[in-house]
């Protein structure tokens, strides 16, 4: 136990050298792609949270991303707020919907509470287009400030570290044992005196909190909102950054984000490169062709690690550990 | 001794970087003395990855014009090769932002032309004005490009805006159709609600005439609620303003429900050759007949045309740089003819072209563009703000599969 946490804070004090080191390397072009991928990285911790350690399947991610996004725009446009500022509200108020959803939610399990999930970002769009005077309707709003590279990702890398420990400090004690409990077995976790009420509501309501800091940061470094955005394909996309970075894996998020961000951006580069040796004969530039070798990539890693990327780590872990140790024969 | 040479070393450092400046010259991005690079962000995947010939037509033209000699005897233009880089955001305006970026700052382009999408435009203005890097012709025709020229000098549009449209059908309807109910299906969202208010104000005082609005999303897996809604209020005149997508969808809706509107008014950038056939074949010729729509490029595939100088060109092009792509899909087309326009701002911005000289060119358009209709000019002024907006009224033969022009050019913003 002691030499696994001081091997996770090791990574974690490495990755976050290399994440302060990062912006002396990047061109602002691309500080702006991976203040992206801290935005990613909240999104799906909070995932991480509902579906990796409650075991509670959730597609309705970006729906709670949609309200953080648009109390941030409506609260700095329309208010004055400061954009930062709001911040912390967009989360509570996510949080709040989140944990009000988790009251229905209670009587469903397995894919009927997905279904239920798939609900949400629906609804929400559709409230968002409707009252459009408060909104900005289907045509979306546009936000005070324009960031630059630099700017968006020292806003939202520092926000993702401190969501991080958050996150670690909420699953260290009591309450992520009942997560994980809830996730084994529903009737063990009652029996040993955990409220699933109260539990199972924490659960959504937190993951629900940090998809609106998520949702917020989006806002502010794209710099507009627009329903269509927050489309079950987000939520989706969110949860296949969980399940490539490792299911039940806080540090693998990390991974599952860099994914998410960077594969579909690249796909047609990945393409050419792949091609080389064949010739080219697919272009990568046709449409949709990024799109199949994203999926084919997602296909790839699933294939060689159906753990996730944390799955990986820790499967080459116990294999190097087990050359190290080896125990007495007696 | 020491002051001196410390104050000689001063003077040659600044002498040196007056020197260096004056030797570099103003560098503009994205102009060099052979090239112009020049980009645009394109939905290649997702839900409008049927506007993904568009830039492909646009790149057929530009190499025609690399490759042909000029009216100067130089290949390109003002002897300059056209570069043409064109990235995916799936219509995902987080894409488009990032894509975006891309283009100003990594390719440095001179400016973006032919931009696609309301929301991921609209996701990028507020960066490309700040940079003060021209986003000139969008692909949209949502009325906030033109109209808001003042506040966002840097954009420009380039079709005939919605609202425009919207109010050419609803002066054809109060004078055609006087008496009869309106049914609006349109998309909810920017793109359906120009269409609708601008046929509102075209209806001028028959505006009682509509008798319901249903909004759907487009990318809604049925309009089914609507169409019944509209067949519901015994509308005789039903306005479908959405993009090809619930278009399609809502043609064979009416089909399965054996629904037949007096008159349909279908928007125009869902009424090109590709979407019709793809209705045709979830819907019938019965259901499409007679449906009307307005028109400002030539239609490539309409035998009328067929002579004419740059239909020629653009199918000898398209053979010859683009073989495997489908030449009938007039999305091809419409890039190759914007690609004109960008051809002559380009040339209009002389020998030493500068960002600002292109502005000053985008806001003094005045030729004809030789893929539009014939009368058609390309026009913008320092109060007009939109190049095109001229159109004539189509009408849909379902059993020839062609759209017919009726009557003569109509403008929709007023004036001739």
């Amino acid at each position: 136990m002691t030499r696994r946490f001081l091997g996770g804070l090791a990574a974690t004090i490495v990755a976050a050298a290399v994440i302060l080191v990062l912006p002396l390397f990047l061109s602002d072009t691309h500080e702006y792609r991976f203040a992206f991928v801290a935005t990613f990285f909240i999104a799906a911790l909070g995932l991480q949270i509902l579906t990796g350690y409650a075991g509670l399947i959730s597609l309705g991610q970006s729906g709670f991303m949609l309200i953080g996004a648009y109390t941030t725009t409506i609260l700095s446009v329309d208010h004055g707020w400061n954009d930062l500022a709001t911040i912390p509200l967009a989360g509570l108020l996510a949080g709040i919907a989140g944990f009000l959803f988790g009251f229905p939610a209670l009587r469903l399990r397995g894919a009927y509470l997905a279904l239920a999930t798939f609900a949400i970002p629906i609804a929400l769009i559709a409230l968002a287009k409707k009252y459009s005077d408060f909104t900005g309707g289907g045509g979306g709003k546009n936000l005070t400030r324009v960031l630059t590279g630099h700017e968006a990702y020292v806003t939202t890398w520092p926000i993702a570290g401190v969501m991080f420990v958050l996150a670690w400090l909420l699953l260290l004690g009591k309450l992520g044992r009942s997560f994980r409990t809830i996730r084994e077995s529903e009737i063990a976790a009652v029996s040993s005196g955990v409220n699933l009420t109260v539990t199972k509501t924490l659960a959504f309501g937190i993951s629900a909190f940090f998809a609106g800091v998520a949702g917020s940061l989006y806002a502010i470094v794209i710099g507009f909102v627009n329903p269509d955005t927050f489309s079950i394909n987000l939520s989706i996309l969110i949860l296949i950054g969980v399940v490539v970075g490792g299911l039940g894996s806080l540090a693998g998020v990390v991974f599952g984000a860099l994914f998410i961000e960077y594969v579909p951006l690249y796909a047609p580069d990945i393409l050419n490169w792949a091609e080389k040796p064949f010739g080219s004969p697919l272009d990568p530039q046709r449409a949709g062709a990024g799109a199949a070798v994203y999926g084919f990539s997602l296909l790839l890693v699933l294939f060689v690690a159906p753990y996730g990327i944390a799955g990986l780590v820790s499967k080459a872990n116990k294999s190097l550990s087990r050359r190290a140790y080896t125990p007495n024969r007696t | 001794m020491k002051r001196r040479l410390g104050l000689l070393a001063a003077a040659l450092a600044v002498g040196a970087t007056v020197c260096v400046t004056a030797l570099a010259g103003s560098q503009v991005n994205g102009v060099t003395k052979t090239k112009f690079v020049i980009g645009g962000t394109f939905p290649l995947s997702g839900p409008a990855a049927y506007y993904a010939p568009i830039p492909v037509g646009m790149k057929v033209y530009f190499t025609y014009i690399n490759t042909r000699r000029g009216a100067d005897h130089k290949r390109g233009v003002s002897g300059r090769q056209i570069v043409w880089k064109y990235y995916d955001d799936g219509y995902n305006p987080a894409n488009t932002a990032q894509q975006t970026r891309k283009l100003v700052e990594e390719d440095k382009v001179f400016a973006t032309f032919g931009a696609l999408g309301t929301e991921p435009q609209q996701a990028v203005v507020d960066y490309m004005n700040a940079r003060k890097v021209p986003q000139l012709l969008v692909s949209t025709g949502a009325t906030e490009f033109g109209a808001r020229y003042r506040e966002r000098p840097e954009t420009i549009g380039w079709q005939p805006d919605y609202f425009a449209e919207g109010r050419i059908y609803g002066k054809y309807a109060a004078t055609n159709w006087p008496n009869k109910k309106i049914a609006v299906l349109y998309q909810n969202d920017d793109y359906g609600k120009n269409y609708l208010e601008g046929l509102r104000n075209g209806l001028g005082a028959k505006e009682s005439n509509i008798v319901t609005t249903q909004g759907f999303g487009a990318t809604d897996a049925s309009v089914a609620s609507q169409v019944v809604a509209a067949r519901q209020s015994g509308a005789e005149v039903v306005a479908l303003f959405g993009t090809p997508s619930p278009t399609v969808k809502a043609y064979a809706t009416m089909k399965a429900l054996r629904y037949k509107p007096e008159q349909v008014i279908l928007n125009s950038v869902s009424a090109n050759d590709y979407v019709m056939n793809l209705a045709l074949a979830n819907s019938d010729a019965s259901t499409l007949d007679g449906s009307i729509s307005t028109a400002y490029l030539m239609n490539s595939n309409d035998p009328k045309y067929a002579n004419k100088a740059f239909v020629k060109l653009y199918k000898a092009q398209m053979a010859k740089w683009a073989p495997n792509a489908d030449p009938k899909n007039t999305f091809y087309y419409y890039g190759f003819a914007k690609a004109y326009d960008v051809v002559k701002l380009l040339a209009a911005t002389g020998k030493n072209p500068t960002r600002a000289k292109l502005l000053k060119a985008a806001r003094h358009m005045n030729w004809t563009n030789p893929g539009t209709l014939p009368g058609i000019k390309v026009t913008t002024s320092a109060t007009d703000p939109f190049p095109i907006s001229q159109v004539k009224i189509i009408k849909y033969d379902g059993n020839a599969k062609i759209w017919n022009e009726v009557g003569s050019l109509i403008n929709g913003r007023g004036g001739t």
